[in-house]
């Protein structure tokens, strides 16, 4: 609608009537043309005045922004340098961030692959008087799914590590025991065959059905189109399957590959009591006190989660009236599905956090780092900038320019960021695996548009929130002072805000390494700590002998030929066997237990973690026996139950370790057990765990198929875990070893958290002290162009060059002292926040060294950066010096 | 040497309202080239109203987007190529309608201004 040639026409016609009109009147052509111009003002401005009035306002928006952009793009290309130092700033800073809000979706957001609003969930779970969470039985799971309002549908699922296969070629593998309506109501599909249904929860021991899933199929049988109707060994149960899940789907246990699904009414088949002491499968099902599901699902559109848990309490009490008065004080809680007991979210969730603040930290110095350069910029463009105001723009418009550069930088700092993540995040997922080996692994960490959209939603956060001061400071340009280059009183207001920048990246900067050492320190303490046991030269081969299909009785005749050939091998002093190991990190099962002489308060719940172990347990792992003895082989099931306990457990209870000996302790409903003896304390789970009660039972009182063989010898641990190993082969080489390492090896689980931590908070310090480093270096050439006239001045008047350097030297440490100070401050509140995610280990949170360590590489690294322009600055040629204007 | 920046003086930052109605009433006329539309009013109102280029040729273009004037290049008397721009009906009757609307705001005005004055007295 616009005809901006014609519009030129009519402007050129205008001009020309004007200057006629000004000859006619005695003028000469030149003086005429020139007074007609500058009547008529501003050409552009009028025909863009011109062009808006047929154009929408938005359209005008998008001209301007689109003109912006383009201007954006070629004054970027001018000076790479700028740009490059932007975006990879950014990239840094939102790569961090991405990785670690990727992780956080992974787990908290969209938790369960292939399954829509996973986070959304709700788990259901017994509450004891002491804050134990329990699952609820299978007839207690029945009660709430046919009584309850609140949820639209209501399943339940227990994860389990089924044996698939049966000798040299079984392995464990992770599945869930679930229920009928488990796939439904998640609304998982079948990609072959048929998932699990409703009908396949009707009779105990009546549905030997399996549904794999879609790698297990893929993986171990090779993408088998008939695979539906074939059978699968599953705890040397036959088992048929009735379909493959959705490729997308992994199951509901965070962080591991579910790889089969069976319906929970085999479970006594397929070897599993959930804790009750029923004999019969229909028995164990119909054990109220067994311990099998938390309940799971969605909550009805309109059903908070305080109406749901009211209803809960409801249910509570009607429930407690059917069970047993022990159980009679448990309550019915209800939770968001990332806060599921035991899960992995909830476990990760301190080190989530602090990943998370870190990320910020450094987002903030990326952020300071970008307000500092554009500032820079803005200056050295100022000359620039009075043209555009010259020309008619507002200091709205010039902000909005710088603006639109900072975002034309934001969008390509984003995607790099994002990229960046992508490949640090397969790094991370691989050190969780080897971790978590040999189960597999599966974390939903894909980086998609939620991810891309996050970080580009940071970025230009960022760009606009850390651009927009110093934006609107260099628009505040007065045209006088620019052309007559007096820029002192602008300069030094633009110089302190560059300086408080600074000052704050080095406070950020200080707290990440402090922190970073604090971490450190906490990973070596750990390491060096004495944990109770001795686990050097000492062997762990873990077998299962369930999965080669042995029973109790050949069980235990296996296990009794084992420990006899591995004593009486070359160079072992003791052999043992154990269920669990300590420094596990996770805790094992805590078994419900009575106390002779003992009554349990009101609420009380007497539950401790156990271990079962064989004869010279103690000794093997050179574990202190503080009365009485340990197990032999004496201790068998033809004579009386005995047990041993720790020490905790003897002074709590007892009141000390003398007075155990001879007292009896009761497992669940099973028969006393007498006390023979008393152990020293020993880390069972995690370093940094406080002293608990905990107590063993005798192996071949207690027989289990998964065993731990523990040898202690001289000489290298490795040779020893191979002559280990031969002799289970030489018993069964049929018999898969599910583990093979020196003890040590073992306990890095414990580890993991620790050093997770101290990695990351490595990286992100390195991080931020390069951006601190850039940013004082950025800083001081600044200042040392800005000050060429002075500097060039004082030489020529006789200042020494050292001289010239020190007072430049003695500005950028003054600030490095500045943010030092707020950096320590700031670190002693980051050290305590450590301390109370139970993060630190052997270490206190005012550490010195820590604090000192951080501050030398934080000052350094503004000396350096000071250094350098300083340096140059000395070496200027008085004489050019004088010259610049 | 110092640069002026050449944002409008508040004497010619007339209202566009205002503007429009001064440009329909000068083509009531006749028709006029943009030039000669601005000498016209400043001349009219001796020299108080200086109307910019910059002001008047946006004018010219919304009082075309309305349609209430029609362009057409022709030559002037000094057979100079211009574009000049004619009132349509339409823009007659925005001229009456405005016009009404300014002498109402103009009566008003003064009757706070002079309230002693008999309404019409300075007509």
């Amino acid at each position: 609608m616009f005809d901006k040639d014609d519009f030129d026409e009519e402007v050129r016609a205008h001009l020309k009537i004007a200057a006629d009109e000004k000859i006619a009147n005695g003028a000469d052509e030149k003086t005429a043309r020139l007074a007609s111009l500058k009547e008529f003002g501003n050409v552009t401005l009028t025909t863009d005045a011109a062009r808006r009035v047929w154009s929408p306002w938005w359209l005008d928006a998008l001209h301007d922004q689109w003109s912006d952009v383009r201007y954006a793009v070629r004054a970027l290309a001018k000076n790479p340098v700028f740009a490059l130092a932007v975006v990879s700033v950014l990239a840094l800073g939102i790569g961090l961030n991405a990785a670690v809000f990727t992780m956080l979706k992974g787990i908290a957001l969209s938790p369960i692959a292939g399954v829509d609003h996973a986070a959304r969930l709700s788990v259901v779970f017994a509450e004891t008087g002491n804050g134990r969470q329990l699952r609820l039985s299978y007839p207690d799971y029945q009660y709430l799914r046919d009584h309850d309002q609140a949820f639209s549908g209501l399943f339940g699922t227990s994860p389990f590590m089924p044996n698939l296969g049966r000798g040299r070629t079984s392995r464990q593998a992770w599945g869930e025991l679930v229920s009928g309506n488990y796939f439904q109501t998640l609304g998982v599909r079948a990609e072959r065959g048929r998932t699990l249904l409703p009908a396949d929860e009707v009779a105990v021991g009546g549905h030997p059905v399996v549904v794999m899933s879609d790698s297990l199929w893929r993986r171990d049988f090779g993408a088998d189109p008939d695979i539906v109707g074939k059978t699968i060994e599953i705890n040397n149960f036959p088992l048929t399957v009735v379909g493959v899940a959705d490729a997308s789907f992994h199951g509901t246990t965070v962080v591991y590959d579910v790889e089969v699904y069976v319906p929970i009414m085999m479970a006594p088949q397929l070897g599993f009591s959930f804790g009750s002491q029923a004999k019969t499968p229909a028995g164990i099902l119909a054990d109220r006190r067994a311990a099998v599901f938390y309940p799971q699902g969605y909550l009805r559109p309109g059903t908070s989660s305080a109406n749901a848990a009211a209803q809960l309490g409801a249910l509570s009490s009607s429930l407690a009236s059917e069970r047993s008065l022990a159980d009679a004080d448990q309550q019915l809680r209800i939770v968001p599905f990332w806060r599921t007991p035991q899960g992995a979210p909830i476990i990760m969730l301190p080190m989530l956090a602090v990943l998370s603040a870190m990320g910020l930290f450094v987002l903030m110095i990326a952020c300071g780092n970008i307000a500092g350069l554009v500032l820079v910029r803005g200056v050295s463009r100022s000359g620039e900038i009075a043209l555009r105001l010259a020309l008619g723009a507002t200091r709205a418009r010039i902000v909005r320019l710088l603006i639109v550069e900072n975002l034309v930088l934001a969008l390509p700092g984003a995607l790099l960021g994002v990229l960046l993540a992508q490949q640090g995040i397969p790094v991370l997922v691989r050190y969780i695996e080897t971790l978590a080996a040999p189960q597999r692994v599966y974390l939903n960490l894909g980086v998609d548009g939620l991810v891309i959209g996050f970080a580009v939603l940071v970025a230009c956060g960022s760009a606009m929130v850390f651009g927009f001061v110093p934006a609107l400071q260099s628009s505040r340009v007065d045209l006088v002072t620019i052309i007559n280059q007096d820029a002192a009183p602008r300069g030094a207001a633009r110089g302190r805000v560059r300086s408080g920048l600074v000052v704050a990246q080095v406070a950020v900067s200080l707290v990440l390494l402090v922190g970073a050492g604090l971490a450190t320190r906490s990973v070596d303490a750990a390491r060096r700590a004495y944990p109770g046991f001795d686990s050097t030269h000492v062997t762990a081969i873990t077998v299962d002998v369930k999965q080669n299909a042995y029973d109790d009785a050949r069980g235990r005749v296996f296990y009794r030929q084992l420990l006899d050939t591995a004593r009486t091998d070359t160079g072992v002093e003791s052999a043992t066997l154990a269920a669990f190991m300590p420094l596990g990190f996770l805790d094992t099962a805590s078994r419900r237990v009575a106390i002779e002489g003992y009554e349990p308060r009101r609420g009380e719940d007497l539950a401790f973690m156990s271990n079962t172990i064989g004869p010279d347990y103690f000794r093997t792992l050179r574990i202190d026996v503080r009365t009485g003895r340990e197990f032999t082989v004496r201790d068998d099931d033809t004579v009386a139950p005995v047990a041993i306990v720790n020490e905790t457990l003897a002074q709590r209870y007892w009141g000390g370790a003398a007075q155990a000996i001879g007292k009896r302790i009761r497992i669940g409903d099973t028969e006393w057990r007498t006390v023979v003896g008393v152990a020293a304390d020993v880390k069972y789970a995690r370093i940094n765990e406080s002293p608990r009660p905990y107590f063993y039972v005798p192996f071949l009182q207690s027989y289990r198929s998964a065993m731990t063989l523990h040898t202690r010898g001289s000489g290298s641990v490795d040779a020893l875990v191979d002559r280990a190993r031969a002799r289970v082969a030489a018993l069964d080489p049929d018999l898969p070893i599910v583990k093979a390492r020196p003890m040590a090896e073992s306990s890095r689980g414990a580890m993991m958290l620790f050093d997770l931590t101290a990695t990351m908070l490595f990286i992100f310090g390195v991080a931020g002290m390069t951006l601190v480093a850039m940013g004082t270096y950025g800083l001081v050439s600044y200042t040392v162009k800005q000050r060429t006239h002075e500097i060039g001045i004082r030489l020529a008047l006789g200042a020494t060059r050292p001289s010239v350097v020190r007072n430049l030297l003695g500005r950028g440490l003054r600030l490095g002292a500045v943010g030092a100070a707020l950096g320590v401050a700031a670190a002693f509140g980051a050290g305590r926040l450590l301390a109370s995610a139970s993060l630190l280990f052997g270490v206190s949170a005012t550490d010195t060294g820590a604090f000192i360590r951080a501050l030398t590489l934080v000052l350094g690294a503004v000396l350096i950066a000071t250094l350098v322009p300083a340096w140059r600055a000395a070496r200027t040629n008085p004489l050019q010096a004088l010259r610049h204007q | 040497m110092t640069l002026h920046s050449s944002r409008p003086d508040a004497r010619t930052d007339l209202l566009h309202g205002t503007l429009d109605m001064l440009i329909l009433q000068t083509l009531q006329w006749g028709e006029q080239h943009g030039y000669a539309i601005g000498q016209t009013i400043r001349a009219q109102s001796s020299d108080v109203l200086q109307v910019e280029a910059g002001s008047l040729y946006p004018a010219l273009q919304r009082l075309s987007k309305k349609g209430w004037v029609v362009s057409k290049w022709g030559q002037t008397e000094a057979n100079q190529r211009a574009k000049f721009y004619r009132l349509t009906p339409e823009g007659k009757k925005q001229l009456l309608r405005e016009e009404s609307r300014w002498t109402e705001l103009v009566n008003a005005i003064s009757r706070v201004m002079k309230p002693a004055t008999a309404p019409g007295a300075d007509d």
